[in-house]
């Protein structure tokens, strides 16, 4: 009787995170400039799969398959990469508060733009960029974290730190170098992150990095409640700790760095998210992680919706993360006094 | 069989003085091995040895007749258990998540435990006393109990032998009663065998008193000086030795059970 009640807390636990990301989705599509009715978002994603002429109007669906259709999917995948990133990190490194950055990514990333921006100023080459750095930064720290042997949580930290340091000084050296009135400004509105401006081959190309992380990390699920535990126990409990470490920060990596190089750095949400998810769902990461994913989707979602509405020009998107996630956050905390820490 | 048989072993963290050299011992089928020695004597180093977490300078260790380097994480958890002084707990997993972690070496390698595995993590919990904290979040325990939770996963890990270091470290009268109880228990009705590090002296009398095959071994400087039965090892004589202390051997005139009685320091 009671375990039967559990299975069907289960399933609705499951349909919610499912279902909640399409209606923020949806919701999302019929909102803007010119509105479209959700009947109408509808059947023109009947008439793009199955091209039978559903009698939307041109105009509509246009606005939908063109223009939202492809921000609105780049925002789902970028909160999903961004928000399971930083709950498998906080579960690595038995921290709650370390985020998807904490081995470097974001900062290496920012680095990589603002390189290939001064270099060619050409977005297709600062997405490339990006992602390399990002991706480098991490490589760099796993084997600075590596130097006493093996790979300890603390000197991991440690790693990600300085290499955090070291790209963020080469940075601000390139800001420094930079042309002040065209080049400067490129690289400041990247660094606040934003969905609009990459094009749909970008963001096919993205998504592979970005599905195959999340797709990982929600197969490690299970095994990061053990490595949470610790090195020592984990090692007792019988996991290949030094292998499975290198597989979690690796589908991070790929998930973070893939949606960097898309929409610039987007704090926040790889901190924030989780943490919501925890107070939610608990901390078990068999649940957390699937929503993570769902949550980050959605309130990457939300966010951009807001960005693009609220004013008649866009916000960039880091802005509207903390500004909305903060108080979202502290209601959250009220509300739940905490619990699951 | 030895279960774990210790030959010629040595450590040392710099290359030059050794923390324990030339010592050899093994585990035998159902027995409690306590290790005792001052503070800083090397008990958790030779632990961390014995676990794999730290590697021998010299000599080696078997498990069941299997080099200890030879084994996978996978196949070390099916054989030893651990249960480590204090657990530092993040995250509010469930007790019931926690104990089942025990079966990690049981799970396939994409997947989470099912409900087989569950059921076995029920059982452990049972077997330490913990029916009915299933759903309490582990970090609202108190000390006594996380601790049962955790020697509960190591029991769920079903292995032979269960090393545990300083399981009673911490704990109020009552909880390090129950954590001995259980350990007596353990060794008695399912035949496991318990390597134990421990600062308390009388844990070994008590588990000999209860008619658990028990054996003591004393470590002091680079080696045991002493390992046998704790009547014979835990003398007066023995532990003025080990820990200038002077103390009295006491009994309750039946002539079977005894316990020490500290007296002064040496000077």
């Amino acid at each position: 009787m009671r375990r039967s009640l559990k299975e069907r807390n289960n399933l609705i636990k499951t349909a919610v995170l499912i279902a909640a990301p399409m209606v923020f989705f949806i919701g999302s599509i019929c909102i803007g400039r010119y509105g479209v009715a959700p009947d109408k978002v509808i059947f023109s994603f009947v008439q793009a799969i199955t091209g039978k002429d559903m009698g939307v109007a041109d105009m509509d669906l246009s606005v939908v398959l063109n223009v939202r259709f492809p921000r609105t999917i780049q925002a789902v995948l970028v909160g999903a990469s961004l928000a399971v990133s930083g709950a498998c990190f906080q579960s690595l490194f038995r921290n709650p508060l370390v985020s998807s950055g904490m081995l470097g990514v974001s900062s290496g990333a920012g680095f990589g733009a603002a390189l290939s921006i001064i270099i060619f100023n050409n977005m297709f080459m600062t997405g490339i960029f990006s992602f390399f750095f990002g991706v480098l930064a991490v490589v760099l720290a796993y084997l600075v974290g590596r130097v006493s042997g093996g790979s300890p949580t603390i000197t991991l930290v440690l790693g990600g730190t300085i290499i955090q340091s070291i790209f963020s000084a080469l940075l601000s050296l390139l800001k420094y170098i930079a042309d002040p009135y065209s080049q400067l400004p490129a690289i400041t509105f990247w660094l606040m992150g934003s969905l609009g401006s990459s094009t749909i081959r970008e963001l096919v190309m993205a998504s592979v990095p970005m599905l195959a992380g999340i797709v990982g990390m929600l197969l490690m699920r299970w095994r990061l409640n053990v490595l949470s535990m610790g090195d020592r126990e984990a090692k007792t409990l019988g996991l290949n700790v030094g292998l499975n470490k290198a597989a979690v920060i690796a589908f991070a990596t790929m998930a973070t760095a893939g949606a960097v190089c898309v929409s610039g750095i987007i704090g926040w949400v790889g901190l924030v998210v989780p943490h919501m998810c925890r107070m939610l769902i608990g901390s078990d990461n068999k649940w957390l992680v699937p929503a993570s994913i769902s949550i980050g989707a959605c309130f990457m979602i939300f966010v951009d919706t807001l960005c693009r509405t609220v004013t008649g020009a866009e916000i960039p998107l880091g802005i509207v993360t903390a500004i909305v996630g903060g108080p979202f956050f502290i209601y959250l905390l009220k509300k739940t006094k905490g619990s699951s820490w | 069989m030895d279960l774990i048989k210790v030959k010629d072993a040595g450590f040392t963290y710099d290359g030059r003085r050794m923390i324990f050299e030339d010592m050899n011992f093994s585990v035998q089928d159902g027995e409690i091995l306590c290790i005792v020695g001052p503070n800083g004597c090397g008990k958790s180093t030779l632990i961390d040895c014995m676990l794999g977490l730290k590697k021998l300078k010299k000599g080696s260790i078997s498990v069941s007749g299997k080099g200890l380097d030879n084994l996978k994480p996978r196949e070390f958890a099916e054989h030893i258990a651990y249960v480590p002084q204090g657990h530092k707990t993040t995250f509010g997993y469930r007790v019931l998540d926690v104990v089942t972690m025990g079966r990690t070496y049981a799970a396939r390698t994409f997947s989470s435990p099912g409900e087989e595995e569950k059921e076995i993590a029920r059982q452990a919990l049972k077997q330490v006393g913990l029916e009915g904290f299933e759903d309490r979040e582990y970090t609202k325990l108190s000390g006594g109990e996380l601790q049962l939770v955790i020697i509960a996963r190591a029991v769920a890990q079903q292995s032979r032998v269960m090393i545990m270091d300083e399981p009673t470290a911490h704990l109020d009268f009552t909880h390090e009663l129950t954590v001995l109880e259980v350990i007596a228990r353990l060794v008695k009705e399912s035949g496991r065998s318990i390597v134990m590090a421990t600062h308390f002296l009388n844990q070994a009398y008590y588990l000999e008193n209860w008619g658990v095959p028990t054996r003591v071994a004393l470590f002091n400087g680079k080696n045991f000086t002493h390992i046998g039965k704790p009547s014979e090892v835990l003398t007066e004589k023995n532990l003025e030795e080990t820990f200038n202390i002077v103390t009295e051997i006491v009994g309750d005139g039946s002539g079977e059970r005894k316990y020490i009685l500290p007296l002064y320091n040496k000077k």
